[in-house]
């Protein structure tokens, strides 16, 4: 079913979906756009380009508590925490979608499946809003995400002429617009007309995950280092980043376990017990973390684990982001490898 | 495209490629274009080729010295191209022995003040081509197109109070100074700040931080974070939790910011690094502020003799604690 809302109507859809649900949405905090919570009176932004940081916190938080531990003598207590919120993530773009069905692969579909994770995506009904102005940033097309469509969306929305189209996919998508029920009319504009333009820095990524296989050693590694920051911008706002870690803050008789966001691009992450690090440099650093987008990602699961949302290209303070080590690496269109 | 002053360059590119070619120096520090004309970034030049690359305009915000710590390790001799704050930041890494003097190379540049794109695309639009500059002008060029701005209005916020443009330390100046600016709003946001009541202070930051990713960006780009060790990584004692809670970004924030008293250049590269754009460059002026009203003025950076006053002891010093 195809409707429409005025967007002088959306505050009390959210309003409504805000009751029921935990809704994310793209909100302007201080000088930027970040998805986050809605609650009454915050300035709800669809049109901005792209959130600073990825969505991908709805699903894995920067830091969540697992496990409650209470200790007194040899009596150990564990509450493992549950998360049953039902979640509403709206205006999530299709590449964002993309990051997060990359991130379903890492956490769900292995045995067993993180259960946190899992739940949270269960529970969530997904609103994916079309891209109306991608900024200079956006190269989605250069890894086939279309960004006027988002095959995994609950809802497919479209900001057209000051109004919001929404489309029900699934089930879910279909319960959520029945709440929406008398702020809703019905749509007649023809999405199909629209079209959106992205960059592509004259990349092309066909090959380049087969060639990187025999690559490890190649001499670019040796220069392409050279100007990072070993800070962890890139990991943090980018989407398909999922690294965390594990830790306790408490005492012995009583505290709490919970993983955080943890970053590859950081000298201690591979920091072993007695001193060792198999990741000494920066050089192993970047390397890493650039095989594993165009690479062993690829291997696992057969995509390169990069949407072309540009936000490294936005963020990194020294602009060594994805699209250059793709050129770096040759992954260009007029270059033969 | 932003316009190249393209005679500046071709001066700065004689006088290096001759360094570089004559083995005064193994290894260039610049910058070269990325993918857009609004970025400039680090450049490592060893050849002619290299520096065929090289560029000099507007957008060469990434101070260079910092990338000495590692490069000093694998070279005899470096060459670095300094702006106003970036030789100041050469001075810091001087006084914290971090680098020897006699291996290094500092070419100056004296520095307009380095433009932000968001504040270029926020005039013009995302339809914004690139620029043109003249005598403290800047035209706009957009497909609809020319808007004629003034300079001043679109410098990153880091250049904004600029105090010193021409690089305090240098072998060779390779362009004209410019002498010392003026900077009556330096210190307009903590005056601001601290008129608020503790409650309402602790509120903006606690507000402020709550963005706060922790990915230590603005700690890496730091010309005064040169520890080989930073309490942030030390396993023992365990100073710093990773727990994205208030207590631990407070914690994380205003570490740095006291380990940066006296020793703060203002460059403002922490503020300009961070991706969710934290102000950080108001602690940190706070620190400086209070310093100066403290010990008397000092500027850290401005001469590397000059010891920062927190390093220094005199018994005539203010002992604000414990005078009742």
């Amino acid at each position: 079913m195809k409707k429409m809302i005025t967007t002088d109507n959306l505050t009390e859809l959210w309003a409504r979906l805000a009751e029921e649900s935990t809704l994310y949405l793209p909100v302007q905090d201080g000088p930027m756009v970040l998805f986050q919570p809605w609650q009454e009176g915050v300035q709800v932004d669809l049109e901005a380009f792209n959130s600073a940081v990825s969505p991908k916190d709805i699903f894995l938080p920067r830091e969540e508590t697992y496990l409650n531990y209470r200790c007194s003598g040899q009596a150990l207590e564990l509450d493992a925490v549950e998360d049953d919120r039902a979640i509403t993530a709206f205006g999530i773009h299709p590449c964002d979608l993309k990051a997060i069905e990359m991130l379903d692969r890492v956490f769900i579909e292995q045995d067993p499946p993180d259960n946190l994770y899992q739940k949270r995506r269960e529970n969530t009904t997904v609103v994916a809003l079309s891209c109306t102005n991608p900024d200079p940033f956006c190269f989605c097309g250069v890894f086939d995400v279309n960004p006027l469509d988002a095959p995994g969306a609950d809802v497919m929305a479209h900001l057209v002429d000051g109004s919001l189209h929404l489309e029900a996919r699934t089930e879910k998508g279909k319960a959520l617009l029945e709440k929406a029920g008398d702020l809703l009319e019905d749509s007649t504009v023809d999405i199909a007309k629209r079209e959106v333009k992205t960059a592509d820095f004259g990349l092309n990524v066909k090959g380049l995950p087969e060639d990187l296989k025999s690559r490890f050693e190649d001499p670019v590694w040796d220069e392409l280092y050279k100007s990072c920051l070993s800070c962890g911008v890139c990991t943090y706002v980018c989407p398909t980043c999922y690294c965390f870690d594990v830790e306790d803050y408490g005492h012995e008789a009583k505290g709490e376990r919970f993983r955080c966001w943890d970053s590859c691009m950081f000298g201690h992450f591979t920091q072993m017990a007695g001193g060792h690090n198999p990741r000494p440099s920066r050089k192993e650093r970047v390397r890493q973390r650039f095989m594993h987008k165009l690479q062993y990602y690829h291997e696992a699961y057969g995509e390169i684990a990069c949407v072309g949302c540009g936000r490294c290209l936005r963020s990194c303070p020294v602009n060594l982001d994805i699209v250059q080590a793709i050129k770096a690496l040759g992954g260009e269109k007029v270059e033969q490898r | 495209m932003a316009e190249r002053n393209l005679e500046q360059l071709e001066k700065i590119r004689e006088v290096v490629s001759q360094d570089l070619l004559s083995g005064r120096i193994e290894l260039l520090l610049g910058w070269e274009k990325g993918h857009y004309w609004w970025q400039s970034r680090p450049l490592f030049a060893r050849s002619k080729d290299d520096l065929a690359k090289l560029t000099w305009d507007s957008f060469c915000a990434v101070n260079l010295s910092r990338y000495l710590l590692e490069e000093l390790k694998d070279h005899q001799k470096v060459g670095v191209l300094v702006k106003g704050c970036d030789s100041r930041a050469f001075n810091r890494l001087l006084q914290d022995n971090m680098v020897e003097r006699d291996r290094v190379v500092l070419y100056g540049l004296p520095c307009p003040g380095i433009l932000d794109y968001k504040l270029l695309a926020a005039e013009a639009g995302p339809e914004l081509k690139g620029i043109a500059e003249e005598n403290g002008k800047i035209v706009l060029k957009t497909a609809s197109g020319e808007v004629e701005v003034k300079r001043d209005q679109f410098l990153m916020a880091k250049c904004r109070e600029c105090l010193y443009p021409d690089p305090v330390v240098y072998d060779q100046m390779l362009l004209e100074p410019q002498g010392k600016k003026e900077a009556p709003e330096r210190f307009k946001a903590v005056d601001e700040l601290e008129t608020l009541t503790p409650e309402e202070r602790f509120a903006y930051w606690e507000k402020e931080l709550s963005r706060c990713l922790r990915c230590y960006a603005c700690r890496q780009a730091c010309p005064y974070c040169s520890c080989r060790e930073c309490f942030v990584e030390q396993e023992n004692p365990r100073w710093q939790g990773r727990a994205y809670q208030p207590s631990e970004n407070f914690l994380f924030h205003l570490v740095r910011a006291y380990h940066g008293a006296g020793r703060c250049i203002d460059c403002g590269e922490c503020q300009r690094a961070c991706p969710v754009d934290i102000p950080l460059q108001e602690l940190n002026r706070k620190l400086i502020k209070d310093i100066n009203e403290l010990y008397g003025d000092y500027e850290a950076g401005l001469d590397a003799e000059l010891e920062p006053p927190l390093l220094t002891y005199r018994p005539d010093d203010p002992a604000a604690f414990s005078e009742k």
